[in-house]
C-alpha cells in the first residue's frame, strides 16, 4: 500500500475506544489509533509532523503522542490550568494552549514558557497561526479576537508586556471559531461567532473585510484553499457555503436555479463543530455533536461518507500524512523537552539543564524588514526570532 | 551746368499771366467740390449684444473686466460693484466667465485704493459662495499667488486687507488653502515679525539662534497688539484647516480629536461588506470580497518596508514630516511667547492683580494657546505626535511655566463702565476682531489643555513625576473645580475637559489622582437635563476608559468607574423608549463590559434583569429591533437566570414584540448557557438549572400563559369557535400574524428540545407538562394545539409509547384543527396559506408519527352524534385523509374502523347519496383501497 496523501485526524468527548483515530482521505480505511484519555474542543494538533498533540477534557494536562507510536502515551505535559484550545505553530518551534483566559507559550527545543499572554477576560476558545508560523490569532469568549505578532510576544526583556498586533472587536458574543488562511502575513482570517455572523478580516491591517448574518450561530468556519469559498457550520447542523468569488461571466443564462454558490449542506442534526477543506478543495470534513463526521463532495454538496462515533466530535481536521507516520521504525528529530510550567526558569530553580543559545531581537520597527522575503520564500521566514537550535537527528540516533 | 540750372529753375516758377477778361485758372491745390454726401445708417453696429446680459448702466461682462484695467480707482470700484451686480442678476455668468474674473478680480488685491479692494474682497465673497471648491479649484494657484503678494505688499493698507481676503478663503475653500501651506506660513510670520539678520539673542531668550523677532510697525492705524491679534486669530484659522485637512485624509479613526465620538473602534477606514444569509441565497447578485486577488496590499496595511522618506504626494511639502512640524514651531512658538509676553507687560500696567486680564489681552491669550494646542494636531501620525509633544516639553515646559502657569488661573477683569462705551467707538475705527471676547472659561480649559499634553508618559512610579505634578497641581484642581461645581459647561468645554482629564488619567498613574477627576466628571455625568450630545459626550469618556484599562491597573480599579458601570442596567431600565439612541450607546457600554465580565456590572444586570426583559415593559420590547438584538445578546453574559427571569424571557418570546428571528436567537443563546447544550469550552457555572430550562421550553412551546388560557376559558362563545362533535376542543383562533410567531418559535423550540440528549426521556417530560397543564383546557388556542402536534411529531422516538389520555388530548385536538382546516380553507385569501399548511402540515406530521394517535381520531368519529351539516364536513376531512400519502398505511392499518365510518355516513345521508361530497369521498376510499386490497373494501360497502 502506498502512503497516504492526505489523512483525517478525528476525536470525539467519549473517547471510549481510542483518543484519536487516523483514517485514510479517500477511502476511509481506518489507519491508526492513539489511546488514551480524550480530547477537548479544538485542541488536537501535530507538532511538527513528529508528535500528536491533545488536551485532556477538564483536566489539565496535554497528552503527547509519537506519531509513530500509537499505543504509547508518550508524555503528559502539565498544565497550569484546563486547557481550552492548542495549537503548534507550523515551523514546529512553538506550542500555544489558551488556559482559562491567559494564552501560554512555549518553546518547543528549550520547554521554557516565554510568554504568559493576558489579554483576554474570558475563557478562549480558539487558537491559529498564520501558515508561515509569524502571526497567530486567539479568540475568546469575550468577543475579542486579537492577532499576536510572534516578534513581539517572545520578547525576553522582562518588562515588556506584549501587546497584540490588532485587537478584532466586532463580535458582539464568544467567538466559536477562527480560519487563517494562506499567504503569511497577508493572509485573511475568518471568525465565526454565536451572534450569528461570521467575519472576514484582512490580517495586514486588522480591516473587517466582511461580514455575513446568518439565521442561526456559528460554531466553526473554514476557508478552501483558494478562498474562494467560505465554509460555516451551523448551530442547527446545517454548513453554509458562501461564495466570495462570484463568477459572474455567464451573464445571459437567466434561467440558472442555483444561484452563485451559495449553498447549504444538509445532514448534521446538531452542532457542527469542525470543518475542514482537503487540499485540492473538492473534499468538506465536518465534525459535528451529533456524533457524526461527515465527509462531502464540495461541488456535488454530497455527503460521500458518515463516519460514526462514539460521542460528540471534538476535532476533525484533514492534513497531510506526516512521513514518520506510517513508518514504525522511525523516530522523532528532536526528544520533546520537559514543559515548564513557570515564566522564569531560572528562578524557580529548575532551568539547569536549558542550554539555548538565545539571540536578541532586532528593534520593533525593523521586524518586518524581511516580510517580502518571508513571503516569497513561502517557508519559514529566514530570520525566525528567536532561540535558533540545531536539529540534532544524527546525534539523537547514535544516542539510541 | 549753368543753362541747365536756368532752364529748371524757369520750368519750375513759370508765371502764370492772368487776362482780364478770362476766368482765372484754378490753383493746383483747389478742392474739387462736385460730389454729395450721404448718411450713412450703421444699424448693428451701436446696438448691444443681445444675449450678453448687462447691468443697469447697460455694461456686460467684458466691458466691466476691461475697466478692472482703468487708472481711475473709482472706475474700477465702479466695475466690481457692476460685476457683482451682474452675477447676482445672470448666476450663468459666473460659469462661463470665472477663470477671467478670478484672475481679474485677484490682480486688484493689491490695489491702492482701500475702496477697490474692499469691493474686491466683496466680489469674492459673492463668487465664493456660489462656486464650489472643486471648481475652483484649477485657478486657486493664482489665487494664492496674488494673496500673498498682498501679504507681503509694502503697504499695510493692503496688507490688513489681504487678511480679509485670507478670511473668504478660509470660509470657503479652507482645503485648497490648506494644501500647500508653506508659502502661507512664511507669510504669516512676516506679518508680525522680521528676519533678523544679527544674533538671535536680542532680547535674551537664552540664545538659541533665533532668526526671527517681533517687529511693530509704527505706520499702522491699529496698535501693534491688536494687529498680532488679527494675524493670529487668522493663523489659528489657517492651521485648523490644516489640521482638519489632513484628518480627512488619514481617517477618522486614528486621529485624537475625535476620540470620544469613535466608540469601540466601529470606525474603520473601509466599510465592511455586510451581507445577510437570507439575501445571499434568494437575491440575485453576487460579491466579490477579493478585488486583486490579494495580489496588491491594501493601502491601510500596518506593515511597512521601509520607513518613509519622503513626504507622501498629497501631503504638503510644508508640514508634510513631523521635522517640518517641528522646525515650524521652534520658528513660531518663541514669537508667540514674546507676543503674550509684551502683552502681558502693558496689560499688567492697567490692573493691580496678575490675575485678571483685560478682554483684549485674553483674547490674545486664547489665540497664542490655541495656536500652539493646533501646533501639537499638525503632525502627520500618531507617533509623531508623541515624540512631538516631548520635543514641546523639553524645548519650552520651563517658558510655558513661566509666563502661562505662573498666574493661572486667570480671571476677567471688569472694565470700568466709561471704557465700555468708548469700546464700540474704537472697534469702529479698528478692523473689527471676530472672537474678541473670549471667556475666561475657555482660556482656562484651553491653557489646560495645552498643559497637559505635555505632560509625559512617567516612565517609573516616584521621583520621574515629581517636577510634573508641581505645576499639574492648580491644572487638575481647577478641572476638578470646574467639572464638580454642577454648573453647565458647553460642548466645547466640556470635550476639551475630558480631553485634558483623559490625559491626566492616563499619564498620571496615581490611583488617588485618578479617583478625583473621575468623581468630578461624574458629578457632571449626574447631571438632569443634559442634552443627548452631552450626556454621549460622557458616556462614550467613561467606557473608552473602560476599555483602556487593560494596561492601566489603577483605572481598573476605580471605584468610581465600577460605579458607574453598575449604574448603567438601572439607567436603561429606567430610560426606558424615551431615548432609542441614548439606550443604544448604554447598551454598547453594557455590552462592552458584560464581555468582559466586570463583576460590579453583572452583577447589577442580573437584580435589573427581570425588569428589563420585562414583557410589558422592559427594555426589550421597548427599544427598536437593533437594541433589542443587543438586549438578547447580553443575556449570554448573564452569570445566573433566575427562574422568574426565564418566564419573563418566554413571554417576550411568545407575545410577538420582539421578531421570530429575535426570538429564536434569544432561545438559542438560552439553550447554549445551558448544561444540556454541550457546548462549552472550559470549566463554567452552570447559570441556569435544567429544570427552569426545560419549563422554559416548555412554557414557550405552548406559546400562552396560565392567566391567558384562563381567561379564554371564561371568555364567551363570540371569541372561540363553540365546540362540536367533529371539533371535541372548542378553538380559539389566534391571530395569523401571532400564529405565524408562535410556529417560528415552536420550529425552534423543538430544534432545542431535539438536541437536548435522550429523546425519549425528553418525550416523558413534555408528556408530563402537557398532562399536567393543558389537558384539562376547554378552549385551546390553534396556534398551541398546532405546535404541541408539531413537537409531539418531531420529538417522539419509536421506542416510546406516549400515555393514553395524552393521546387522546392530542386525537382532539388533531380533530379539532382538521375542521378548523376545512373553514379555512373555504376562505381563499391568500395570506392564510401558511397557517393552512401549518396546521395540515402538524395535523398529517402527528398522525403519520403515532398511529395510535389516527386511530384514536377514527374512533371518536361518531356519525349518529352529527347533525346534517356537519356530514359533509366530515366526508371531507375524511377524504382529505385519503388522499394524503403519508397517511396511506395509517388508513389501510385502520380499514375497519374507516368502514364502519363510511357505512354510517351512507346510512345517514341515504336521501341525498348523490351528493358531491358523497362521490368524492367514496371515490378517495376505492382509490386508496383498490391500490393495496383490490374492489375488496367496495363491495362491501353495498
Amino acid at each position: 500500500m502506498s502512503a497516504p496523501m492526505e489523512i483525517v485526524v478525528c476525536a470525539d468527548s467519549a473517547g471510549q475506544l481510542w483518543n484519536c483515530a487516523v483514517l485514510e482521505l479517500h477511502s476511509g480505511t481506518n489507519l491508526l489509533a492513539y489511546r488514551g484519555g480524550n480530547t477537548s474542543s479544538r485542541s488536537l494538533t501535530v507538532l511538527n509532523g513528529e508528535y500528536i498533540l491533545g488536551a485532556q477534557l477538564g483536566k489539565n494536562f496535554i497528552n503527547v503522542w509519537e506519531i509513530q507510536r500509537k499505543d504509547q502515551l508518550q508524555q503528559k505535559i502539565v498544565c497550569p490550568g484546563i486547557v481550552t484550545c492548542l495549537t503548534t505553530s507550523p515551523n514546529g518551534l512553538y506550542l500555544v494552549a489558551g488556559i482559562a483566559e491567559a494564552i501560554y507559550f512555549w518553546e518547543v527545543s528549550t520547554g521554557n514558557l516565554l510568554a504568559i499572554l493576558n489579554r483576554h477576560y474570558q475563557d478562549l476558545t480558539c487558537l491559529r497561526f498564520t501558515d508561515d508560523s509569524s502571526h497567530f490569532i486567539s479568540g475568546g469568549k469575550d468577543n475579542l479576537a486579537l492577532v499576536w505578532s510572534l516578534a513581539s510576544v517572545v520578547q525576553l526583556d522582562p518588562s515588556h508586556t506584549p501587546e497584540p498586533r490588532h485587537v478584532l472587536c466586532r463580535h458582539s458574543l464568544p467567538i466559536t471559531d477562527i480560519h487563517c488562511g494562506l499567504m503569511g502575513p497577508q493572509a485573511r482570517i475568518a471568525t465565526a461567532s454565536l451572534d450569528q455572523t461570521v467575519k472576514l478580516w484582512e490580517l495586514s491591517s486588522g480591516e473587517i473585510l466582511l461580514s455575513v448574518l446568518f439565521d442561526v450561530g456559528i460554531m466553526s468556519v473554514t476557508l478552501d484553499p483558494c478562498e474562494y469559498y467560505l465554509f460555516c457550520g451551523g448551530s442547527d447542523g446545517g454548513i453554509f457555503q458562501v461564495s466570495l468569488c462570484s463568477q459572474s461571466l455567464n451573464r445571459d443564462q437567466t434561467f440558472q436555479s442555483d444561484n452563485e454558490g451559495n449553498q447549504v449542506f444538509k445532514g448534521h442534526r446538531n452542532l457542527v463543530t469542525c470543518l475542514s477543506v482537503s487540499m485540492d478543495g473538492t473534499l468538506l470534513l465536518s465534525g459535528s455533536h451529533d456524533e457524526t463526521i461527515r465527509l462531502w463532495d464540495i461541488q456535488s454538496k454530497q455527503s460521500v461518507r458518515v463516519i460514526n462515533h462514539k460521542g460528540p466530535v471534538t476535532n476533525a481536521l484533514i492534513i497531510p500524512a506526516p512521513a514518520n507516520m506510517f513508518l514504525p521504525d522511525s523516530r522523532p528529530g528532536i526528544p520533546l523537552p520537559r514543559f515548564s510550567r513557570h515564566l522564569n526558569p531560572l528562578e524557580q530553580g529548575e532551568g539547569t539543564e536549558t542550554g539555548g543559545v538565545c539571540l536578541r531581537l532586532a528593534p520593533p520597527h525593523t521586524e518586518w524588514r524581511s516580510h517580502s522575503t518571508v513571503f516569497g520564500g513561502g517557508g519559514l521566514p529566514s530570520d525566525e526570532p528567536g532561540p535558533v537550535w540545531p536539529r540534532p537527528r544524527e546525534e539523537t540516533k547514535k544516542a539510541h | 551746368m549753368t543753362k541747365c540750372k536756368k532752364k529748371k529753375r524757369q520750368d519750375d516758377f513759370q508765371k502764370v499771366k492772368l487776362k482780364v477778361g478770362k476766368t482765372k485758372p484754378k490753383a493746383g491745390n483747389a478742392t474739387n467740390i462736385n460730389f454729395r454726401t450721404k448718411g450713412i445708417n450703421l444699424t448693428e453696429q451701436l446696438k448691444k449684444d443681445a444675449n450678453a446680459p448687462t447691468t443697469h448702466r447697460k455694461l456686460n461682462i467684458k466691458d466691466l473686466l476691461s475697466q478692472l484695467h482703468h487708472y481711475s480707482g473709482t472706475v474700477k470700484q465702479g466695475a466690481l460693484v457692476g460685476l457683482r451686480e451682474l452675477l447676482t442678476l445672470h448666476p450663468s455668468e459666473l460659469d462661463q466667465h470665472l477663470s477671467s474674473l478670478l484672475s481679474e478680480a485677484a490682480a486688484v488685491f493689491t490695489d491702492k485704493d482701500p475702496n477697490v479692494r474692499m469691493s474686491a474682497t466683496r466680489l469674492l465673497r459673492f463668487i465664493a459662495q456660489s462656486v464650489p471648491a472643486e471648481r475652483t479649484s484649477p485657478f486657486f494657484p493664482l489665487l494664492s499667488a496674488h494673496l500673498s503678494c498682498a501679504m507681503t505688499h509694502i503697504e499695510t493698507g493692503i496688507q490688513e486687507d489681504a487678511l480679509k481676503v485670507l478670511d473668504v478663503l478660509l470660509d470657503h475653500y479652507p482645503a485648497l488653502l490648506a494644501a500647500r501651506p508653506a508659502l502661507l506660513l512664511t507669510n504669516f510670520l512676516e506679518l508680525i515679525s522680521h528676519r533678523s539678520t544679527g544674533g538671535g539673542a536680542r532680547k535674551g531668550q537664552e540664545g538659541k539662534g533665533r532668526s526671527w523677532a517681533l517687529s511693530v510697525n509704527p505706520n499702522r492705524n491699529v496698535t501693534g497688539q491688536q494687529w498680532r491679534l488679527t494675524v493670529l486669530f487668522r493663523l489659528g484659522r489657517f492651521l485648523q484647516a490644516v489640521v482638519e485637512e489632513r484628518r480627512g485624509e488619514e481617517g477618522v479613526a486614528c486621529v485624537s480629536g475625535d476620540m470620544f465620538s469613535v466608540l469601540n473602534g466601529q470606525g474603520g477606514a473601509n466599510a465592511p461588506l455586510e451581507l445577510n444569509w437570507e439575501e445571499l441565497t434568494y437575491g440575485k447578485g453576487g460579491f466579490q470580497v477579493f478585488e486583486h486577488s490579494g495580489a496588491m496590499p491594501t493601502p491601510h496595511s500596518t506593515f511597512k518596508l521601509r520607513p518613509e522618506t519622503e513626504p507622501g504626494a498629497g501631503v504638503s511639502e510644508g508640514l508634510g514630516t513631523g521635522e517640518a512640524v517641528r522646525g515650524f514651531a521652534s520658528t513660531l512658538v518663541p514669537l508667540l511667547l514674546d507676543v503674550w509676553v509684551e502683552a502681558s507687560a502693558s496689560d499688567r500696567s492697567k490692573t493691580d492683580s496678575a490675575h485678571l486680564l483685560t478682554p483684549d489681552a485674553m483674547s490674545l491669550m486664547y489665540q497664542v494657546l490655541s495656536i500652539l494646542q493646533l501646533l501639537r494636531k499638525l503632525a502627520p501620525q500618531r507617533e509623531h505626535q508623541d515624540t512631538l509633544d516631548a520635543w514641546f516639553r523639553s524645548e519650552y515646559l520651563g517658558d510655558f511655566k513661566q509666563h502661562f502657569m505662573k498666574n493661572f488661573p486667570y480671571g476677567n477683569l471688569d472694565t470700568p463702565k466709561q471704557r465700555r462705551k468708548t469700546d464700540p467707538k474704537r472697534s469702529k475705527q479698528a478692523p473689527t476682531i471676530p472672537g474678541q471676547t473670549v471667556e475666561p472659561l475657555a482660556l482656562n480649559v484651553l491653557l489646560c489643555q495645552v498643559m497637559v499634553s505635555m505632560v509625559t508618559l512617567s516612565q517609573g512610579e516616584g521621583p520621574a513625576q515629581e517636577p510634573d505634578a508641581e505645576w499639574l497641581m492648580p491644572l487638575r484642581g481647577f478641572v476638578q473645580e470646574t467639572m464638580s461645581s454642577g454648573a453647565k459647561l458647553s460642548q466645547r468645554h466640556l470635550h476639551t475637559l475630558l480631553e485634558t482629564v483623559w490625559r491626566m488619567v492616563t499619564t498620571q498613574r496615581s490611583r488617588a489622582v485618578t479617583e478625583d477627576l473621575l468623581q468630578a466628571v461624574y458629578v457632571q455625568y449626574q447631571q438632569m437635563n443634559l442634552n443627548l450630545q452631552t450626556r454621549t459626550l460622557l458616556l462614550s469618556f467613561y467606557s473608552r476608559l473602560y476599555l483602556q484599562e487593560h494596561n492601566h491597573t489603577h483605572i481598573a480599579r476605580s471605584r468610581v468607574l465600577s460605579r458607574w458601570l453598575a449604574a448603567l442596567p438601572l439607567q436603561l431600565s429606567q430610560l426606558g423608549h424615551r431615548n432609542p439612541a441614548l439606550s443604544d450607546r448604554l447598551l454598547l457600554s453594557i455590552q462592552a463590559a458584560a464581555s468582559r465580565g466586570n463583576k460590579a456590572l453583572l452583577n447589577s444586570l442580573r437584580t435589573h434583569a427581570c425588569k428589563l426583559y420585562d414583557p410589558q415593559e422592559g427594555s426589550v420590547v421597548l427599544l427598536p429591533a437593533e437594541s433589542q438584538q443587543r438586549l438578547v445578546q447580553l443575556l449570554y453574559f448573564l452569570p445566573v437566570m433566575s427562574q422568574g427571569l426565564l418566564a419573563n424571557l418566554s413571554r417576550c418570546c411568545t407575545a410577538g414584540r420582539v421578531s421570530a428571528g429575535l426570538a429564536a436567537s434569544l432561545i438559542r443563546i438560552i439553550h447554549l448557557r445551558s448544561s444540556l447544550s454541550g457546548w462549552s469550552v472550559g470549566s463554567q457555572d452552570a447559570t441556569l438549572r435544567d429544570v427552569d430550562y426545560i419549563s422554559f421550553l416548555f412554557s414557550t412551546l405552548t406559546g400562552f400563559s396560565s392567566d391567558e388560557l384562563a381567561t379564554l376559558q371564561e371568555a364567551g362563545d363570540e371569541s372561540v369557535l363553540p365546540p362540536s362533535p367533529l371539533s371535541p376542543l372548542s378553538l380559539y383562533p389566534t391571530p395569523l400574524e401571532q400564529f405565524t410567531h408562535h410556529w417560528d418559535v415552536v420550529e425552534e423550540v423543538c430544534h432545542c428540545l431535539e438536541t437536548l440528549g435522550s429523546r425519549s426521556q425528553c418525550f416523558d417530560v413534555l408528556q408530563n407538562g402537557i398532562c399536567k397543564n393543558l389537558m384539562g383546557l376547554a378552549v385551546v388556542p390553534d396556534s398551541m394545539a398546532a405546535g404541541l402536534l408539531r413537537a409531539v411529531a418531531r420529538l417522539l422516538d419509536l421506542s416510546f409509547l406516549p400515555s393514553e389520555p395524552l393521546l387522546r388530548f392530542l386525537s382532539r385536538c388533531c380533530l379539532s384543527l382538521l375542521s378548523l382546516l376545512l373553514t379555512l380553507q373555504q376562505d381563499t385569501a391568500s395570506e392564510n396559506n401558511h397557517k393552512r399548511e401549518a396546521v395540515w402540515g402538524a395535523c398529517v406530521a402527528a398522525l403519520s408519527s403515532v398511529p395510535r394517535l389516527l386511530r384514536l381520531v377514527l374512533q371518536s368519529l361518531q356519525v349518529r352524534d352529527l347533525c346534517e351539516e356537519e356530514l359533509p364536513q366530515l366526508a371531507q376531512i375524511l377524504s382529505l385523509l385519503l388522499q394524503h400519502t403519508a397517511l396511506c398505511n395509517q388508513m389501510l392499518a385502520n380499514a375497519t374502523l374507516l368502514q364502519r365510518i363510511i357505512q354510517d355516513l351512507t346510512r345517514y345521508c341515504r336521501g341525498e347519496s348523490k351528493e358531491q361530497w358523497m362521490t368524492d369521498l367514496l371515490y378517495c376510499y376505492s382509490v386508496t383501497m383498490a391500490t393495496h386490497h383490490g374492489n375488496l373494501g367496495l363491495r362491501d360497502i353495498y
